[in-house]
């Protein structure tokens, strides 16, 4: 496992980037049980943890399908329509959170959690950054508009959920990991 | 727990166009549209838009809750934005412009003026907003309602995305319904153990944990289904050689028509924009001699 | 034919897994004939796996480690094919169809194989309608495979890989997801194919049924080695009848004379004359939605104290409909259930929760917490429990399940069949006075399930125990009343001898009688009572 390249896309990585994406979709619908009213395109939900999740466990190309196609999935739900900026930063979220994928040893070791946790941090800032920039180019908001009505509340949201979800589904992982002994 | 999709079968003129074609189209208006801040140009657009949308054939009850959503967005954008905080023009208005209240509004029995420094230039420039976010809202809106979601992965086979990762949209549609029961379940399992899912309220953090019991064993589950999914393709040889997609799409000429329509839409965009230096934000004459 | 051109040789065959230290399966040597069926039974961990994924490449392709000895493909060594020609010559059904399958529809899915070969479009349908047909399922075609039923997803999982034209199958523990008689009908369909020519090597705990179909050869594998290879008399005598389950006449005549067994005894008992009734079910009629289904079709019964229910039913019946009614987790369309008198419109889940434990199918779907002792303190701390009581209800349940030493284990990490019991103790803890159990032996070995369900019986404390079970000798051993459900309906309600003896009403329903039940029935007018197959034997001369 420690050997294995960040950006293959096997017949796993195919496996588990859909799974996630579904994952992603399905717990998002089912868990987005407070809304935000004050930001627009965003809500609070904390599926957001599964990308993420799936980025640490199986590589960013993973986190970032999951992340991606799994917003476009919930949005083809739910009926919302199609906006491939957020969708692009969600999956973001996943594919930076992924970056550290394969280098550590042991899901639940205090150092692995740790540095989980700045990747979060990261994944969410990147993503949500990228989305809420884009913003601006096909609204016409300015920078502040961004920041305070889209990026605060986005990253926010994202980060509370994600900071505390991503180490509780590691841990879980954990588990399984040492069951299969793979 | 039932997911559904959004699509249903109906026969349109848009459903005639194979789905490759639209998400051409679509991202062509996207680009386009988001050249211009003149309404001359985001009027025809936005028509255009409409009349893209309508194609579909989609009755407006079942993309009410979409709209209601563009909507608010809208209304943050140039309420908020545009006519409360006057940045919304991020850089596209100019400064100065007419002031709509000059002398500011007065406030009722009192003889103090509320000073608010809305201009006619931030008004025109909020129609804009509606018009363009509108136009791109319409065409984006309407895809979920109208694209079969099972021929996700071979359109995007067919846009020229990789086998592997189109497979991975066509399996991820396949355990939507899976995963949706196997939530339904484990509700069910941890409601049998005492759990309630409407929480008896707690701070944020103590409900996101809440979610745990529940997101945890769906997770771990269909972590574990994966395991069995992918020797299940192994089995069968996936990713060892080019693949054959069993639905085959195929344009035809209205298809055609639709691409060299869309390529003509951006093309033009470009030329108006960058080669005559048309489009920027733009005040009708009218307007500003009635205001003076 | 000489034997380098056999269907299957496997010769000296040991495997070792890279992070193990200890081989998975060695010296393993037998050959497989065209035409022939080959039963390869085993408990859990006995390595039956392991030899599959070297027979159909998955080792060493996908797993890793270290393989000696050889495994020839009609003359041809593994180790010089891909893996593109090894999945033409074996087809694999793994154990969980609902796994296996990949396509949204029917015609993907069994095209699958094809689609991944690159097999120009134009020769793929044919192939794909072969499979089918073949199968007796061409109708299914454009149908999504969501919605099909156990029995229908296992003929498309078998289509998907038969489209493939391979010459030998592998399956592994076909009949795990399926009912009585959907099983009977799948190993109908193996019979068919290995008279057809094919090769068929059948995995499969439930040893009786598979010797319906008549296997040519019998494999019994233990901790990785070939305990026995040869015709199915010869296992008769060499397996241990407490780890695999075999014919009830077969027990019977190697207990006869052997020293007394401990007798079972239950701990619940019907309380004759004085009923206190504990749930009510009204005319009880279900469905999803207005324009859907209807599930139940006006149940009516009662369960009293001291009941010991069996509800056997086939898949989609509305066994586990039924069940989720008594907790309120279903609310009736029309008429009521009273659970201790009080409609379970009335109360919540959580409220009902303290009378019924209910320890759903899959133990996966509902195992969270980062160690056993939290996961069996959740429903307690749901329940409101005081912290003494709740340690002390944790240690009472981790005991009945036999894994005290596991507590500080996380539930995850354990095997599937300790998962399960793990999921049994969660329940246990909150101490409700009904438990019901939905399929409480599936995916577990006998030898397992035996041993928990003696200790459950056995347990102090039920006011009543409800099962939903396949497997008629679980009804027959354990319970002191059957619920006969066939599509939505009660058929039937009463002491296990007065519902089982019809055996044209069990088949009707989709029940197959076994060969335990008929002994039993034979052997009632004496004994007044039902046992298991070695108790039997201290009766019968």
């Amino acid at each position: 496992m420690q050997n294995k390249s960040l950006w293959k896309f096997g017949t796993r990585e195919v496996v588990y980037s859909a799974i996630g994406a579904a994952l992603y979709a399905v717990l998002g619908i089912a868990t987005n049980f407070l809304q935000l009213p004050s930001a627009g395109n965003v809500s609070f939900r904390p599926a957001v943890a599964i990308p993420m999740f799936f980025g640490i466990a199986f590589g960013p190309v993973v986190g970032f399908i999951a992340g991606f196609l799994g917003n476009i999935i919930a949005d083809l739900v739910s009926g919302y329509g199609f906006w491939v900026w957020w969708d692009l930063g969600n999956g973001l979220m996943g594919l930076v959170a992924g970056l550290m994928a394969f280098s550590f040893v042991g899901f639940k070791t205090q150092g692995t959690l740790l540095k989980a946790e700045l990747f979060v941090i990261l994944g969410v800032v990147v993503g949500m950054g990228v989305a809420s920039l884009s913003e601006m180019w096909v609204s016409g908001a300015d920078i502040n508009t961004v920041i305070f009505g889209n990026f605060i509340p986005a990253a926010v949201a994202n980060l509370v959920n994600g900071l505390i979800l991503v180490p509780i589904l590691m841990i879980a992982y954990d588990a399984v990991v040492s069951r299969s002994g793979k | 727990m039932l997911v559904t999709w959004a699509y249903r079968v109906r026969k349109s003129l848009m459903g005639s166009f194979d789905p490759r074609a639209r998400w051409i189209f679509s991202f062509a208006f996207l680009i386009s549209a988001t050249q211009f801040w003149d309404a001359r140009f985001l009027v025809v657009l936005f028509v255009l838009a409409f009349l893209w949308y309508f194609s579909a054939r989609v009755p407006f009850k079942e993309t009410r809750r979409a709209w209601t959503f563009v909507w608010f967005l809208l209304l943050i954008m140039i309420v908020v934005n545009t006519i409360l905080t006057g940045g919304g023009a991020g850089g596209v208005v100019p400064e100065g412009g007419h002031v709509v209240w000059p002398n500011g509004i007065p406030i009722p029995l009192t003889a103090w003026h509320f000073h608010f420094g809305l201009t006619y230039e931030r008004l025109w420039f909020a129609l804009c907003q509606i018009l363009r976010i509108g136009g791109i809202s319409a065409v984006f809106v309407i895809i979920p309602f109208s694209m079969d979601p099972r021929s996700y992965g071979v359109t995007f086979r067919g846009l020229g995305f990789p086998d592997k990762f189109a497979y991975s949209m066509e399996l991820a549609f396949r355990y939507v319904p899976t995963i949706a029961r196997d939530f339904g379940v484990t509700v069910d399992a941890q409601r049998a153990r005492g759990y309630e899912v409407e929480g008896s309220g707690g701070g944020i953090f103590k409900q996101i944990l809440r979610t745990a019991p529940l997101i945890v064993p769906v997770t771990m589950n269909s972590i574990l289904t994966g395991e069995d999914v992918a020797n299940a393709m192994d089995l069968r040889c996936f990713g060892r050689g080019p693949r054959t997609w069993l639905y085959k799409l195929e344009y035809h000429w209205q298809d055609y028509l639709l691409i060299a329509f869309s390529i003509l839409l951006l093309l033009a965009s470009l030329a108006i924009v960058y080669g005559l230096k048309l489009g920027d934000f733009w005040v009708p004459e009218f307007l500003i001699r009635m205001i003076s | 034919m000489t034997m380098s051109h056999l269907p299957l040789v496997v010769e000296n065959l040991s495997f070792r897994y890279r992070r193990r230290e200890e081989l998975a399966i060695q010296n393993i040597n037998f050959e497989l004939h065209p035409g022939q069926v080959m039963l390869i039974a085993g408990a859990s961990g006995c390595g039956k796996t392991t030899l599959m994924r070297c027979i159909n490449g998955l080792i060493p392709n996908t797993y890793n480690g270290e393989m000696t000895g050889d495994i020839r493909l009609f003359g041809k060594s593994v180790k010089e094919m891909a893996m593109v020609e090894i999945s033409q010559t074996v087809g694999t059904l793994l154990q969980d169809p609902e796994r296996q399958i990949l396509g949204s529809y029917v015609l993907n899915e069994v095209a699958f194989g094809l689609e991944s070969l690159g097999v120009p479009r134009g020769d793929i349908i044919p192939r794909v309608e072969k499979a089918l047909s073949r199968l007796g399922i061409l109708h299914l075609r454009d149908r999504e495979t969501f919605g099909t039923s156990g029995g229908e997803k296992q003929k498309i999982a078998l289509a998907g890989v038969l489209a493939m034209e391979p010459k030998i199958l592998l399956l592994d523990e076909p009949l795990a997801s399926l009912d009585p008689a959907s099983a009977h009908e799948a190993l109908d369909a193996f019979r068919v194919l290995a008279d057809e020519g094919y090769s068929v090597m059948v995995v499969e705990h439930r040893v009786e049924d598979v010797l319906a179909i008549h296997p040519e050869v019998v494999m019994y594998m233990d901790e990785g080695k070939v305990e026995y290879f040869g015709g199915v008399e010869g296992l008769m005598q060499v397996v241990d009848y407490h780890r695999i389950k075999l014919p009830a006449q077969v027990v019977m005549d190697r207990a006869h004379g052997q020293k007394q067994e401990k007798t079972f005894e239950a701990t619940i008992r019907p309380q004759v004359g004085n009923e206190a009734e504990l749930v009510h079910f009204d005319n009880v009629r279900f469905q999803y939605h207005e324009d859907s289904r209807e599930i139940l079709k006006g149940i009516d019964f009662k369960i009293n104290k001291g009941d010991v229910i069996a509800i056997l039913g086939h898949n989609g019946s509305g066994k586990t409909t039924l069940m989720k009614h008594t907790l309120g987790l279903l609310k009736p369309t029309q008429g009521r259930v009273l659970l201790e008198g009080k409609n379970t419109r009335q109360i919540s889940v959580a409220q009902a929760a303290h009378t019924v434990g209910y320890v759903f199918q899959s133990p996966t779907q509902m195992l969270f917490a980062p160690t056993v002792k939290e996961e069996l303190a959740f429903g307690p701390k749901n329940l409101k429990m005081s912290e003494d009581v709740i340690e002390k209800n944790i240690q009472w349940a981790i005991e009945t399940v036999h894994l005290p030493e596991e507590l500080q284990t996380p539930p995850l990490a354990l095997s599937f069949g300790q998962q399960k019991r793990i999921s049994i103790a969660s329940v246990l803890a909150m101490r409700s006075r009904i438990l019901m159990m939905d399929e409480p032996t599936a995916g577990q070995d006998y030898w397992n399930y035996t041993a928990f369900m003696d200790s459950i019986l056995q347990m102090p404390g039920f006011d009543a125990i409800l099962f939903i079970t396949h497997d008629v000798d679980l009804a027959v051993v354990y319970a002191n009343r059957i619920l006969l459900v066939y599509d939505g309906q009660l058929m039937a309600d009463g002491t296990p001898y007065d519902v089982l003896r019809d055996e044209a009403l069990l088949r009707r329903c989709r029940v197959l009688p076994t060969s335990l039940l008929r002994a039993n029935i034979e052997h009632y007018p004496r004994l007044g009572q039902f046992h298991r197959a070695e108790t039997l034997s201290q009766f019968v001369s």
